[in-house]
């Protein structure tokens, strides 16, 4: 119960940080509200297809989801070393992956909010529209999608803490995931050993399974996709879990949570 | 049982030189360190910077693994027992960082908390208690941003507080503190400590070490080179006196024959604004200064005064002793 509480906290001072900051103003509102802008300006530019503009309605918003989930698990962890804060949060009773676990829902939470402004601005900027929307599909795609980013997050946010140079490479892993598991456009147009490399992202079964509940054109395999990121997603969980004992002590072996 | 207590404790540091050519370096932190403190003592630490003070803070606290030897507190041991310590233990860090500015001082007690996992009912009896000792109530819902120096290092202290700790650690808890806000903090240190509460200090500063602790050690390269009450410690100087006076510029020969002078222990010079301060310590303080006019001849000296050593001047030829 302590630990529910715990997690519910570092989600609360999260979500407080943010609304605070004004930098999360880009990542979640302005950014995202670019990528549709640009998107639908290029598809609709060349009389693309309903199937295609899918992308740009949600592409935008995909872009802020994963930014912000991703972004904040890194720049979170970041922030409490330059702050001083990551050693005070790692002395605690509270083992490291509970707190983490909290911020990266609040992660999730502020991600979700992208979808709202791209989705209005989409339809009213562009008269842009889901043409075959099946509510039901797209909100378990939705929830699968969610459950990825998660599961990936939750992965990687100690390995920020651990090691500062991972968040050099913070920026590269962001563009990829963008990329590779086809937010703007469909892996289809990539080179096949790039979509092999995508096949292993969890998100990219997810999204793929999002974009087909909004069009109406087949095949459509939801339950193969939604297994497979899904199965995907509990198998980052596992490492999670080899990975958070080795934080916890190679952490307290070479005294990277402090800044100096 | 000890409160705090290490065997050949040991701690080094792996890291990287170079930029092209990496070799890996290893860096001694702590080269073997005995100490016991009993139930209840306000025990100070005393060393230069980077003598290991912080590391065994750090290895206390469960932050550090030492790589050889024990470290218990409670009986615990920090490396095994590290969930059950961490409930039953405070620790502060001297300096403005470890607390987060944006949020109010309320926000971020009520965070660390839950991070204690204090149940909620205590919780809400304890920080405004804590609030209230600690002179911060009334201001609780304003941004830290906001809080002065000594304000922002008492939050640290009510956040080191929150769940009532047996023990407590004390990492530098003034620096950077006005007299005022650091005499402040050290009333309530000596109250913590009368109150029960084992406490584990840090510090630069000899005359709080010697005002507020009841045993001290001193540590240097990652070794205790003097343990023992501030009376007891202050013992290594007591056949001694001290020899202050001001000069402005002071050349290396005459220095040197400063240090020749009979019964002479050690000479250190300090700058002060656009004169330098030289203190003498020696055997026989009437004699060194009989001598100075004739080392130092044909110089202006100000303000030349004997006094009796203080725990400072112990602390200074025993750091020098041992290097």
């Amino acid at each position: 119960m302590s630990l529910a509480r715990a997690a519910w906290r570092a989600f609360v001072i999260t979500i407080r940080m943010r609304v605070i900051s004004q930098w999360s103003y880009l990542t979640w509102l302005v950014f995202p509200l670019l990528f549709t802008a640009v998107g639908l300006y290029v598809l609709d530019s060349r009389g693309a297809s309903s199937s295609h503009l899918v992308y740009g309605v949600l592409g935008g918003g995909l872009i802020g989801y994963w930014s912000v989930a991703y972004i904040d698990a890194g720049n979170g962890i970041q922030d409490e070393r330059w702050n001083g804060t990551l050693e005070q949060i790692f002395a605690t009773p509270t083992p490291l992956w509970v707190i983490l676990l909290g911020k990266v829902c609040a992660g999730l939470f502020f991600g979700l909010l992208s979808f709202l402004p791209t989705a209005a601005f989409a339809y009213f900027g562009f008269h842009a529209v889901l043409p075959a929307l099946d509510p039901w599909r797209f909100v378990i795609s939705l929830a699968v999608l969610t459950l990825t980013f998660f599961c990936i997050a939750i992965t990687l946010a100690p390995l920020f803490a651990l090691w500062r140079w991972v968040f050099a490479m913070i920026n590269g892993f962001e563009l990829g995931v963008y990329i590779l598991c086809g937010f703007m456009f469909p892996i289809a147009v990539l080179a096949p050993w790039a979509q092999g490399i995508a096949a292993l992202l969890a998100p990219t079964w997810a999204v793929k399974a999002l974009y087909a509940s909004t069009v109406a054109e087949g095949p459509h395999d939801f339950a193969l996709w939604w297994i497979a990121a899904v199965g995907l997603s509990l198998a980052y969980l596992v490492g999670a879990y080899f990975l958070y004992a080795l934080v916890e002590r190679e952490a307290r072996v070479s005294g990277e949570l402090a800044l100096a | 049982m000890a409160a705090i207590e290490a065997r050949q404790l040991r701690k080094t540091y792996k890291t990287t030189r170079g930029v092209f050519r990496r070799e890996k370096v290893e860096q001694l932190a702590l080269r073997g360190v005995d100490l016991g403190i009993e139930p209840g003592e306000l025990f100070g630490l005393l060393g230069p910077n980077g003598a290991g003070k912080t590391t065994m803070t750090k290895i206390f606290t469960t932050l550090l693994l030492p790589t050889s030897g024990t470290a218990t507190v409670l009986g615990l041991d920090v490396v095994r027992d590290q969930w059950r310590l961490r409930r039953r233990i405070g620790f502060v860090f001297g300096g403005e960082r470890g607390l987060y500015w944006r949020l109010s001082g309320l926000d971020n007690l009520r965070y660390f908390a839950d991070l204690y996992r204090i149940p909620p009912e205590v919780t809400r009896k304890r920080i405004p208690e804590l609030l209230e000792r600690l002179g911060l109530a009334g201001r609780e819902r304003d941004r830290v941003e906001l809080y002065s120096r000594g304000m922002k290092q008492r939050l640290h202290l009510a956040r080191g507080l929150l769940n009532d700790p047996e023990v407590l650690f004390l990492d530098e808890p003034t620096i950077g503190l006005d007299p005022v806000g650091a005499r402040e903090l050290r009333v309530i240190v000596r109250e913590l400590a009368d109150a029960g509460k084992t406490i584990f200090l840090t510090t630069h500063y000899m005359f709080e070490a010697d005002a507020i602790c009841d045993r001290i050690a001193v540590i240097k390269g990652g070794e205790i080179v003097a343990e023992g009450t501030p009376s007891s410690i202050k013992k290594v100087v007591q056949d001694q006196g001290v020899v202050e006076f001001e000069v402005v510029g002071m050349p290396a020969d005459r220095l040197a024959g400063l240090r020749a002078l009979t019964g002479v222990k050690s000479v250190a010079v300090a700058d002060h604004e656009l004169a330098q301060v030289v203190t003498i310590h020696c055997s026989r303080p009437a004699d060194v200064m009989t001598q100075l006019g004739l080392v130092l001849d044909g110089m202006s000296l100000q303000k030349v005064s004997s006094r009796e050593p203080t725990l400072e001047d112990a602390y200074v030829q025993l750091i020098g002793e041992s290097s």
